[in-house]
């Protein structure tokens, strides 16, 4: 698929961090509807990857495309115009704690939409709804359990009904039955909303149960080296790429 | 989202009609779309209570868009009908819609009620406790730093000397130029009214020893305390707070070290001992700024100022001043460690924190001032 094309994607992309560089000469195109999974082992730029989506770093060199805009060249008004159609889960959650549930998820509706705040409460509840918070809209997210927050992180990622979700690290800190959980609940997402998922993570589980094309990054290489659908690379890709699913060290 | 069965794209519409004398249809028609003026379920629901019905059957086959709007229209109307009895039939919702809908899940029994947060009486009572628990953790937090200090004195606090040595020189020579600026600022102050007042007994001359005086037994050691608890003060209180939201805190202490020995004690060292340098340094600003009034308003020459000044400020006066400086600095390093410390685990506590330090800073340091002020006063010194 053509990068411009694509709903995302990324040209000749090299990521640095002054002098040291990170990551050279990426290329990808992500398609409408895929779960997109971007993974290596710790360190190798995958969540650099992700800030360079986003607009939070700048590359070294190449471009971000948005459908066939590039988001790298584009003027902070249209950058800004682009991130609307675009939701992300942070690591953390990242949930300003001086905020009930509700008025996490509500911000955004207010920030960029006209509701009335009577309807804003609707959808607010709705959201919460689907990711299995209903009832939780008072509560503080320090009173919450990680998963609960991880889930109320993505209810506010979606509050806009987002074209591109982004989701940093699902399973981080999660026990592996609320992660595959929290991993069903984004396959029910892009199913309901039609969203395309840029998920980030090195879980082997996770990307196995709801990847449908999956990019390795090579840290020592500085290069990405392989992609394809989760099964193909874990049976078919490079030895490193079969090692990381195996969960085996690296020769 | 895409449209399934479109046919326009005109504003979203409700039309009800009833069939059978006991169905009521609802047909939606057109863009469903959030950030559009959308009807609420309630226009259903009225019509409901005006005349009820058996069954609703919800027509959404002219839909021409939707998005979130249409889940939430729907959504209310099933729950709005669930609430009154009344069953609903939706044959031909679009596919993601009835997606959407079998992920929104409402547990049977709701879950319990967030903490109470409650009327005056409530929150005047939780404010009663939350300073009986401030009063102990400061309790503890003094006791704490009284032996982490001891333990200092005979060598055995765990502390890093790098630490120390970055911590003074933040709390000493990094503050110069602001103590620099504001003790000559104050020292003009001082000239300025100094000679407003004398002038009026021909005493305009006494200036130098008013601004010296003053400057070296109190003004130098309380303003530049009041520079600190903005600056270091301030700083501890969110580091201090920052790690705890991190969790440095807690690894400090199951690693078997005493957050109190390892980040408290060398920043109430650094600033101690820092601030009588400063405050010596802030002296010698606050005579020049008293000297720079002088030397231009009454044309007195500067080594006459300094030398009139000189004769009038004391070694007592010196040392006094430098006593109280030593003290306004354990002071601001402690309300500000003690601040950061008390911190709960959330960012914006890391804020509360900073400001707490300052405010909690200034009134012990005047406090301190007071006291100071009393006993010199007694002892005659």
């Amino acid at each position: 698929m053509n990068v411009t094309e694509a709903i995302l994607g990324v040209r000749d992309l090299t990521m640095a961090f002054g002098d040291r560089v990170v990551m050279e000469h990426l290329d990808l195109a992500i398609e409408p509807g895929e779960i997109y999974v971007v993974m290596g082992g710790s360190g190798c730029g995958k969540s650099t990857l992700l800030r360079h989506m986003l607009g939070l770093q700048e590359p070294a060199s190449g471009e971000v495309f948005y459908g066939s805009e590039s988001f790298t060249r584009a003027l902070p008004p249209d950058r800004e115009r682009m991130l609307r159609r675009v939701g992300v889960l942070y690591q953390g959650s990242a949930l300003w704690t001086s905020m009930t549930l509700a008025e996490n998820v509500a911000l955004p509706l207010q920030q960029f939409t006209k509701l009335r705040p009577g309807r804003i409460r609707e959808v607010v509840e709705l959201k919460l709804a689907l990711v299995g918070l209903h009832g939780f809209e008072e509560y503080y997210p320090w009173e919450l359990s990680g998963g609960m927050q991880k889930r109320a992180g993505l209810a506010r990622a979606i509050a806009l009904d987002p074209e591109i979700l982004f989701i940093d690290e699902p399973s981080a800190s999660l026990d592996p039955p609320t992660g595959r959980r929290l991993d069903r609940l984004i396959l029910e997402i892009r199913d309901a909303l039609h969203t395309t998922v840029v998920v980030v993570t090195h879980d082997v589980a996770s990307i196995l149960g709801i990847a449908t094309r999956a990019l390795f990054l090579d840290g020592e290489s500085r290069r990405s080296i392989a992609e394809g659908s989760p099964a193909e690379l874990r049976d078919h890709g490079p030895e490193a790429v079969r090692a990381f699913f195996a969960g085996g060290i690296l020769p | 989202m895409d449209p399934e069965g479109a046919t326009t794209s005109a504003p979203a519409s409700i039309e009800m009609s009833r069939v059978d004398g006991s169905t009521l249809v609802v047909r939606l028609g057109g863009a469903w779309r959030l950030a559009d003026d959308l009807p609420p379920a309630s226009t259903v629901e009225r019509e409901l209570a005006r005349e009820t019905a058996a069954t609703v059957r919800l027509d959404a086959s002219a839909i021409a868009d939707w998005d979130s709007g249409l889940v939430v229209f729907v959504f209310g109307l099933l729950e709005g009908c669930r609430s009154r009895g009344i069953a609903v039939e939706h044959p031909a919702l679009p596919g993601a819609l009835e997606r959407m809908l079998a992920l929104v899940q409402i547990p049977a029994l709701p879950p319990a009620p967030p903490p109470p947060r409650g009327g005056w009486l409530d929150r005047l009572g939780r404010r009663a406790l939350a300073w009986r628990e401030k009063l102990r953790a400061a309790s503890l937090f003094m006791g704490e730093t009284t032996i982490a200090l001891s333990r200092m004195v005979l060598g055995r606090a765990r502390f890093r000397g790098q630490d120390l040595g970055l911590l003074l020189e933040g709390a000493g020579p990094s503050a110069l130029p602001i103590v620099a600026l504001v003790n000559f600022l104050v020292g003009i102050i001082l000239a300025f009214v100094g000679i407003t007042q004398l002038r009026r007994f021909g005493a305009e001359y006494y200036v130098a020893d008013i601004v010296g005086i003053a400057v070296v037994r109190d003004m130098a050691a309380l303003i530049t305390a009041i520079v600190l608890a903005g600056r270091s003060g301030a700083a501890y209180a969110a580091q201090l707070a920052t790690m705890k939201v991190t969790q440095e805190v807690d690894a400090l202490r199951t690693l078997g070290i005493s957050p109190v020995e390892f980040l408290v004690v060398p920043r109430v060292v650094a600033l101690t001992l820092m601030m009588p340098f400063l405050v010596l340094f802030a002296d010698l600003m606050g005579v020049l700024g008293g000297a720079a009034v002088g030397t231009t308003m009454m044309s007195q020459a500067l080594a006459s100022y300094l030398r009139q000044t000189s004769h009038s400020v004391t070694t007592g006066d010196m040392i006094g001043g430098l006593v109280k400086a030593a003290t306004y600095g354990a002071l601001v390093a402690l309300t500000g460690t003690a601040r950061g410390l008390a911190a709960e685990r959330s960012s914006e506590q890391v804020g509360v924190a900073a400001t707490q330090a300052v405010v909690t800073g200034i009134v012990a340091i005047i406090t301190a001032c007071g006291i100071f002020q009393y006993v010199f006063f007694l002892f005659g010194w």
